[in-house]
């Protein structure tokens, strides 16, 4: 039995790696006021141009940077339409998905047999020895460890930070920082795109070190749940680990059970992570509704119409 | 009278240059790619637009994207938003199989359609009344509500198709058996076209009527514009907001339902991937009127066809088509987005 537990967690840490990396660039920009449903989008995009770079260059850590500079990218497309053109923050997002998902099929064909050099498991010395943590967090591969980095990283950033502060009004009360002589824009660019190139990592952890190889649409549905855990974690980093890995040892437990002669439906726990949003926002309510920033209020309600 | 019809054309200018823009867009990564994309353009335009089967088929793609679309357009008069077509389409679809297999073709085909879309339609309301009750009762925006009951909708088909309803006669793939030959709606015209067609241009024009000459409509269009302003005039908000939201998932169910009577006859694991989508974009790009739906749909359905050109004429993966329908729609959000949030 506690082999299995391992089994699932490790798995839980290893698949909810990707959803990390970009549910901690949506929480960011979501802090600023912008949600960003093409997130998938900067995933499929990072999972391309890291896979790509790193069988051109051979160097997977050439990869990270490509991934996130793609995802970066995309993001920056999003960040100009909704914030200097105005556009609805859903619908663009969806659009700016769709760009992702043609574009990484366009240039994406060519890979799809491609070899590239990819992140190899590495046990960290002594800690992989402890007993049931060393296995479930000490087995992985670098992008995992740097991720183990960015989330108290990302909190002391957001939460206790000069620039957190910032972040934080600028999603909240823009008027202030304006007030106080600030400009709001540069603050959501960079939170956006910021966002956009973490989701970009994510995508790298899936070509080069998950799956190992990149096809058409390999994100399916990541993303989506980063938003999902973003939402279930209140924007929060720590809980946004939490989120991401309970979600990824959802997707772990199946094939778990399964080899061991368990029949459970794999599709019951894929809806797992939207069925526990949902009930999270349902049991929190209103409680977790005054959390949402007040830049957020205006995007998920009340759409000015005709 | 005046001013709307003036705002037509200029949306349909707004459109039309976006689209030129798109074009020029995607022509340049076609070049990156080596195709030539003049005469790409040329493939896609004889054979998505000269051929009576291709024409058939972008009225059947635009069929359930429409009536997805339509059902972001009645929340949006009420100031809701619908990311959920996504899931009521798809729920309508199952509701709609289920029926069929409930009745096991024991009663005659058009009394199973009637049955069938009754199903569709009310499963698909009910989907996403849901959404709008969470909102009313604990405070969940409805966007994020129907956004995450897409994808409980999209694993309860998968389920079903996987496991409780799966063809055990059929080819191993996981898919539903067929409609019976009786339960199918008539083909329209010798094509693949079929009457959901109809059902989506009947609801089209349904819409705008009742937007235009019924009260519902009417106090609709208060409660979106100022719902403080409709509570004091004495209009129900609430009652207005489960109404909008029942009747958007009502008809995106019955595009699921159209869809699988009408053109797809099984469940299987792509069914309606990704349509309910395209008919948020294309909601907003017609800013939520009926009609212009209806051609946005259409413009969106016709690119997507032209994918199988870019595929079988010029070699290249028929989903990069996806980057000519982002470009358009970008080009039309930058360039409105300004006025829209006015």
């Amino acid at each position: 039995m506690s082999l299995m537990l391992v089994e699932v967690l490790s798995g839980g840490v290893r698949g909810g790696t990707s959803i990390l990396y970009a549910a901690l660039g949506e929480s960011v920009s979501e802090r600023a006021g912008v949600v960003n449903l093409g997130t998938e989008g900067s995933m499929l995009a990072g999972a391309l141009a890291g896979y790509a770079v790193a069988s051109q260059t051979g160097h997977p850590w050439l990869g990270v940077l490509a991934g996130a500079v793609a995802g970066g990218l995309l993001a920056a497309v999003h960040a100009w339409i909704v914030l200097h053109r105005g556009g609805n923050q859903l619908a663009t997002g969806l659009v700016v998905l769709f760009l992702g998902l043609g574009l990484t099929s366009l240039f994406g064909a060519s890979y799809v047999q491609a070899q590239a050099p990819t992140f190899k498991e590495w046990a960290v010395p002594g800690f992989s020895k402890l007993p049931l943590v060393g296995d479930i967090l000490f087995r992985h591969d670098p992008l995992v460890y740097l991720s183990f980095a960015a989330v108290p990283a990302l909190w002391w950033l957001v939460s206790r930070s000069r620039w957190g502060v910032i972040l934080r009004a600028a999603g909240e009360r823009s008027e202030v920082l304006t007030t106080n002589g600030r400009r709001v824009l540069p603050v959501q660019y960079a939170a956006v795109i910021g966002g956009g190139m973490l989701a970009g990592i994510g995508g790298v952890h899936l070509s080069t070190a998950y799956t190992k190889a990149w096809f058409e649409n390999m994100a399916q549905g990541r993303g989506f749940v980063a938003v999902a855990v973003v939402m279930f974690a209140a924007r929060q980093p720590l809980k946004v680990a939490g989120g991401a890995y309970l979600f990824g040892a959802a997707l772990a437990l199946s094939p778990a059970l399964q080899a061991r002669g368990y029949g459970i439906n794999q599709f019951a726990l894929d809806a797992v992570p939207y069925v526990a949003t949902l009930t999270v926002l349902i049991v929190l309510g209103r409680r977790r509704a005054a959390d949402l920033p007040e830049g957020l209020n205006k995007v998920f309600e009340a759409s000015p119409s005709g | 009278m005046t001013s709307d019809r003036r705002g037509w054309h200029k949306a349909a200018g707004r459109v039309g240059l976006a689209v030129v823009a798109a074009l020029s867009l995607f022509a340049v990564l076609m070049l990156l790619k080596g195709v030539n994309p003049l005469r790409a353009y040329g493939d896609m335009l004889t054979s998505t637009f000269g051929d009576r089967q291709q024409l058939a088929g972008i009225l059947v793609r635009a069929t359930p994207v429409i009536l997805a679309g339509l059902a972001v357009a009645v929340p949006a008069r009420g100031g809701l938003i619908n990311v959920g077509g996504e899931g009521q389409l798809l729920i309508g679809g199952v509701a709609a199989m289920g029926t069929s297999l409930a009745l096991q073709n024991r009663v005659p085909g058009p009394v199973a359609l009637v049955l069938m879309a009754i199903a569709a339609g009310l499963a698909g309301g009910l989907w996403s009344a849901l959404a709008a009750f969470l909102r009313l009762s604990v405070g969940i925006a409805e966007s994020v509500a129907t956004l995450l009951l897409n994808y409980v909708a999209l694993d309860l088909m998968f389920f079903l198709i996987y496991d409780r309803w799966k063809d055990r006669k059929g080819s191993g793939q996981p898919a539903t058996r067929a409609l019976a030959a009786n339960e199918r709606l008539p083909l329209l015209g010798g094509t693949r076209v079929h009457l959901g067609l109809a059902i989506a241009i009947v609801a089209t024009l349904a819409i705008y009527a009742v937007f235009r000459w019924t009260s519902w409509g009417f106090k609709l269009r208060v409660v979106g514009g100022n719902s403080e302003a409709g509570r004091r005039a004495g209009l129900s908000v609430r009652s207005l907001m489960i109404s909008s939201m029942f009747v958007g998932g009502l008809l995106a169910g019955l595009g699921g339902f159209a869809q699988l009577a009408g053109a797809e006859y099984k469940l299987r694991s792509g069914f309606l991937f990704g349509y309910g989508y395209v008919g948020f974009l294309a909601s907003w790009l017609a800013r939520h009127r009926p009609i212009g739906v209806l051609f946005s749909c259409l413009l969106l359905a016709s690119i997507a066809i032209s994918g199988d050109s870019l595929q079988l004429d010029s070699h290249l993966p028929a989903a990069s088509v996806n980057v000519l329908m982002a470009l358009v729609l970008l080009g039309v959000f930058g360039v409105a987005g300004k006025k829209r949030e006015t």
